[in-house]
C-alpha cells in the first residue's frame, strides 16, 4: 500500500514537473534559452490568483486570471528584456534569466509578503477510497492530471495542425530562412514566450493547490523541471513529459524509501548521469548542436 | 588567469580587508568598552541596547516572526514605566531568514557595528549554532536562546556566556514518552521528525520510555514540503499514535497530507510546532473550508511550559494588558507570549544585576539566582555552574479549539536518565507583581 501511494503521489507531482519541463522546452526550442525565471514568473501569477480569490472571487476566476497574467507576463519579458540581449552569445540570455529570477523573487516578497500562505484547491483533497483503502489520489490530483494532458494535446494540435504553429516551428528551426519566407519572426518569438509562460503558470497553480505558497515555493520545481527537460532531451516536448513523470516517481521513491533529505541530491545525480551517458536526453531526435 | 582578472581579484580582496577592518574598528570606538568592573558595551546611563536574530522571512517565519513583536511590546511597557534602574531598553531585530549564513552576518553587525550589550532570544538551532562560538569568543552575553537544543546549556565551561531558555527537546520527549507508556501502553507509536536536533533529541527522550512501542520513524528535510511519502510510510506501519517533533508549517502539512491519505492517528506535537491558531489558519483556506480554522488540531496533544493565550492565568492577563497598551497590529498570540516571557526574564536579570551593569555581572547573576525568580515559566530554570539549560519541565495538554486543557501536573526532569518527578516548587502558582514589572532583589 505504501508503494502504491508513493507511486500515485509521485505520478501526480510528476505531471506538474512535466508541465513545467514543457514550458522550458517551448522556450528552448524557439530561442535556445533555458528560462530559469520561469519559476518566479509562475510564482507571481499564482500570487495574483490568490489575491483574486481572497478578494472574494471564485477559484476559477482566480485560475483564469493567473493564466492570462502568465500569458501577458511571458510576452512582456520577451518583448522588454530578452529581445535586447545578444543571442549569439549563448550564456548571456541564460545569465539574464537568472538575474530576472532574483529580481522577481525580491519584487514578490515586497508586493505579496514573504510569509507562507495556504492556497485553495478546486476539488476535494481527501483521497479516493477503494475497497476500504484510501489511495493517494485525490479529486484534485485527477484534475491536475487531466488538465496537463489536455494542455499537452492542445499544444500538439497547435504546433502540428495550424498555420500559426507551423510559423512558430519554422522560426525555431531557422530564424533567417523563416523571415525570408515571410514569417513575422519577432511576433512568433513573443507568442512562444507567452505560451510557455502560460504553461508555466498552470504548473504553478497546480502545485500550489491545497498547499502552501511563498516566494520560493517554485524554486524546487525549476530544478526538478529542468532535470526532467534535460532527461527528455531539451528539444522534445514528449520527452519533457516522460522526463517529468520519471522525475516525479523517482523522487517520491527516494523520499519515501531513502530519506527526504536526499531528494535534491537524487535529482542532481539523475542530471549528471543523463549528461554523461546520453547528453541528448532519452528522446532527442535531432543531433545536439555544438555551441 | 589574465592580468585583468588578477587585478580584479586583488581589488576585491583589498576591499574585503578594508571592510573587515572598519567592522573591527567600530568596537573600540564604542560607548562603553572595558571599565574596571567589567565590560559595559551597549550600556549607557539611560539605555541598554540588545539585539536578536529572528526569521522574519522564509520557511520558519510563520509564527516565529511574531516573537520579536512580543519582546518589543514588553520592552516598551517597561520603558513606559521608567525602565530598569533608570535605563530604557532598546531592541534591534535582524532578519536572518532562518539561514545560518545570514545569521553570522547579522550577528556580526549587532556585535561589532551596533555594539549591543547582549543577544536576547536568538532563534533557531542551525542558525544559532553558527554564532554561538563567536559570541562566546567575543564574551557577549548570549541569553535565552529560542531553541530547545542542548548545545546552549550542557557545557557551561565551553560556552559560559550562553544560556538556554525553553525545555530541551530531550526532556520534552521523555515527558511525552512516560505519558504514552502510562496512558497508551498498547498504542503503536510512529515518529514524525525534522531531520536535525529537534527530531533527534526528541526521539532520544521518547525511546527511553517507549522504545518497544515505536513501530516506525520518518524524517523530513525542512524546506521540502512534499511529505506524502513520509506519511504513507507511517500509515503503512499501522501506527495509531504519531509523535511529531516538527515546526508549525509541518504541523499543517502533516494534517493536510494525512487527510489526503485518509490516515487518522492520534497526534502529539512538540510544543515548538503545536500552535493551534497558526495551524488552523494555514489549514483553513485548503479545500474550501473542509478543515475548520479553529478546531484544526482538536484532540491532538502537546506540552506546555508557559501559560498560553486563552488560559486562565494572571500572567496571560498581564500579557493581554501589555499587548493592548504597547502592541502593534494583530492580536496576542502564543508566539508573542513567548517573546514577552523571554523579555520578562531579561528584565528580571537586569533588575537583579543592580545599577552597575556589566556583561560579566548579568551572566553571573543569571547563573546564581535566576532559578529563584518568579516568572511565567511553569517549572524553575536549571541554571547553575554546571548547567545553563533552561526550564526544567512541562505538562502534557490536550488541544481543543484554540485552547489547551492540562492532562498532567507540571513534571520536571533533566537530560540523560534523570527521573521524571512532579514539580514540588510553587513556581507555577506565583502571580506577577501588580505593576507587571519584575520584583526581584539585587543580588549581593
Amino acid at each position: 500500500m505504501q508503494l502504491i501511494n508513493t507511486l500515485l503521489g509521485g505520478f501526480s507531482v510528476g505531471m506538474i514537473y512535466a508541465a513545467f519541463a514543457l514550458a522550458l522546452v517551448l522556450i528552448w526550442q524557439s530561442t535556445r534559452i533555458v528560462n530559469f525565471a520561469q519559476a518566479p514568473m509562475a510564482m507571481i501569477t499564482t500570487f495574483i490568483a490568490l489575491k483574486v480569490i481572497e478578494s472574494g472571487a471564485s477559484y476559477w476566476i482566480g485560475f483564469t486570471v493567473a493564466l492570462v497574467a502568465g500569458l501577458v507576463l511571458g510576452a512582456l519579458v520577451e518583448r522588454l528584456v530578452i529581445r535586447y540581449v545578444d543571442h549569439d552569445n549563448h550564456i548571456n540570455p541564460v545569465i539574464l534569466t537568472l538575474g530576472l529570477f532574483i529580481v522577481l523573487h525580491a519584487l514578490a516578497a515586497i508586493v505579496f509578503g514573504s510569509s507562507f500562505r495556504s492556497f485553495p484547491a478546486a476539488f476535494d483533497l481527501t483521497g479516493i477510497k477503494v475497497g476500504g483503502e484510501t489511495l493517494a489520489l485525490t479529486p484534485f490530483s485527477i484534475f491536475t492530471i487531466l488538465v496537463v494532458v489536455a494542455v499537452m494535446a492542445a499544444l500538439r494540435l497547435l504546433f502540428m495542425k495550424t498555420d500559426l504553429g507551423l510559423t512558430m516551428r519554422a522560426t525555431a528551426f531557422n530564424r533567417e530562412v523563416a523571415s525570408v519566407l515571410g514569417v513575422k519572426v519577432n511576433r512568433a518569438l513573443t507568442l512562444g514566450w507567452a505560451l510557455a509562460a502560460l504553461v508555466g503558470s498552470l504548473s504553478g497553480l497546480l502545485i500550489a493547490g491545497g498547499g502552501l505558497v511563498h516566494p520560493a515555493y517554485m524554486d524546487g520545481v525549476v530544478v526538478y523541471g529542468f532535470v526532467a527537460a534535460v532527461l527528455g532531451g531539451l528539444d522534445s516536448p514528449a520527452g519533457a513529459v516522460v522526463g517529468g513523470l520519471v522525475m516525479g516517481i523517482v523522487l517520491a521513491l527516494v523520499s519515501g524509501y531513502l530519506g527526504s533529505g536526499l531528494v535534491p541530491l537524487a535529482a542532481l545525480i539523475v542530471l549528471v548521469v543523463v549528461l554523461l551517458v546520453r547528453p541528448g536526453g532519452l528522446f532527442s531526435t535531432t543531433k545536439e548542436r555544438t555551441v | 588567469m589574465s592580468r585583468n582578472h588578477l587585478r580584479a581579484a586583488l581589488a576585491a580582496s583589498t576591499a574585503a580587508v578594508v571592510l573587515a577592518g572598519c567592522g573591527a574598528g567600530g568596537r573600540d570606538a564604542s560607548s562603553g568598552g572595558d571599565s574596571e568592573g567589567g565590560d559595559t558595551t551597549g550600556v549607557t546611563d539611560t539605555t541598554i541596547s540588545v539585539g536578536t536574530h529572528q526569521p522574519l522571512t522564509g520557511v520558519a517565519a510563520p509564527g516565529y516572526s511574531e516573537i520579536n513583536t512580543g519582546m518589543k511590546a514588553y520592552f516598551d511597557y517597561v520603558n513606559e514605566a521608567g525602565g530598569i534602574h533608570g535605563r530604557k531598553l532598546e531592541l534591534t531585530v535582524k532578519d536572518d531568514g532562518y539561514n545560518p549564513t545570514n545569521t553570522s552576518k547579522v550577528v556580526d553587525e549587532l556585535v561589532l557595528k551596533d555594539n549591543v550589550f547582549a543577544i536576547l532570544g536568538g532563534l533557531g538551532t542551525p542558525t544559532h549554532t553558527a554564532v554561538v562560538d563567536f559570541l562566546n569568543k567575543e564574551e557577549v552575553p548570549d541569553l535565552f536562546v529560542s531553541s530547545g537544543a542542548q548545545l546552549w546549556g550542557n557545557d557551561p565551561e565551553a560556552r559560559p556566556w550562553t544560556f538556554g531558555w525553553q525545555p530541551d527537546y530531550e526532556i520534552e520527549g521523555k515527558i511525552m514518552g512516560q505519558w504514552i507508556k502510562e496512558n497508551k501502553p498498547n498504542a503503536k507509536v510512529g515518529l514524525f521528525l525534522q531531520g536535525d536536533e529537534l527530531g533527534g533529541d526528541g526521539e532520544k527522550g521518547l525511546r527511553q520510555y517507549v522504545d518497544d512501542q515505536i513501530v516506525e520513524r520518518v524524517e523530513y528535510a525542512s524546506g521540502n514540503t512534499d511529505i506524502g511519502p513520509q506519511i504513507s510510510k507511517l500509515k503503512a506501519s499501522g501506527a495509531d499514535l504519531v509523535v511529531g517533533f516538527n515546526t508549525p508549517s509541518y504541523t499543517a502539512l502533516s494534517q493536510l497530507t494525512s487527510m489526503k491519505l485518509g490516515y487518522d492517528p492520534t497526534w502529539i506535537y512538540t510544543n515548538v510546532g503545536s500552535d493551534p491558531k497558526l495551524a488552523g489558519e494555514l489549514l483553513s483556506t485548503f479545500s474550501k473550508g473542509k478543515v475548520k480554522g479553529g478546531g484544526a488540531l482538536d484532540g491532538a496533544m502537546t506540552t506546555e511550559y508557559i501559560p498560553g493565550v486563552g488560559e486562565e492565568s494572571p500572567w496571560v492577563d498581564l500579557w493581554e494588558k501589555v499587548w493592548k497598551e504597547q502592541g502593534g497590529k494583530g492580536e496576542l498570540t502564543n508566539y508573542r507570549v513567548y517573546g514577552m516571557s523571554q523579555a520578562y526574564l531579561f528584565a528580571s536579570a537586569l533588575q537583579a544585576s543592580g545599577k552597575d551593569l556589566t556583561r560579566e555581572r548579568i551572566v553571573d547573576v543569571i547563573e546564581k539566582d535566576a532559578k529563584n525568580w518568579p516568572g511565567p515559566n511553569l517549572a524553575p530554570f536549571r541554571y547553575s555552574a554546571d548547567s545553563h539549560l533552561g526550564i526544567s519541565g512541562m505538562r502534557m495538554a490536550e488541544i481543543k479549539g484554540l485552547k489547551t486543557t492540562p492532562l498532567t501536573d507540571v513534571l520536571v526532569t533533566d537530560i540523560g536518565d534523570a527521573e521524571i518527578t512532579k514539580d514540588e516548587t510553587d513556581v507555577a502558582a506565583v502571580a506577577p507583581p501588580k505593576d507587571g514589572l519584575p520584583d526581584v532583589e539585587v543580588l549581593k
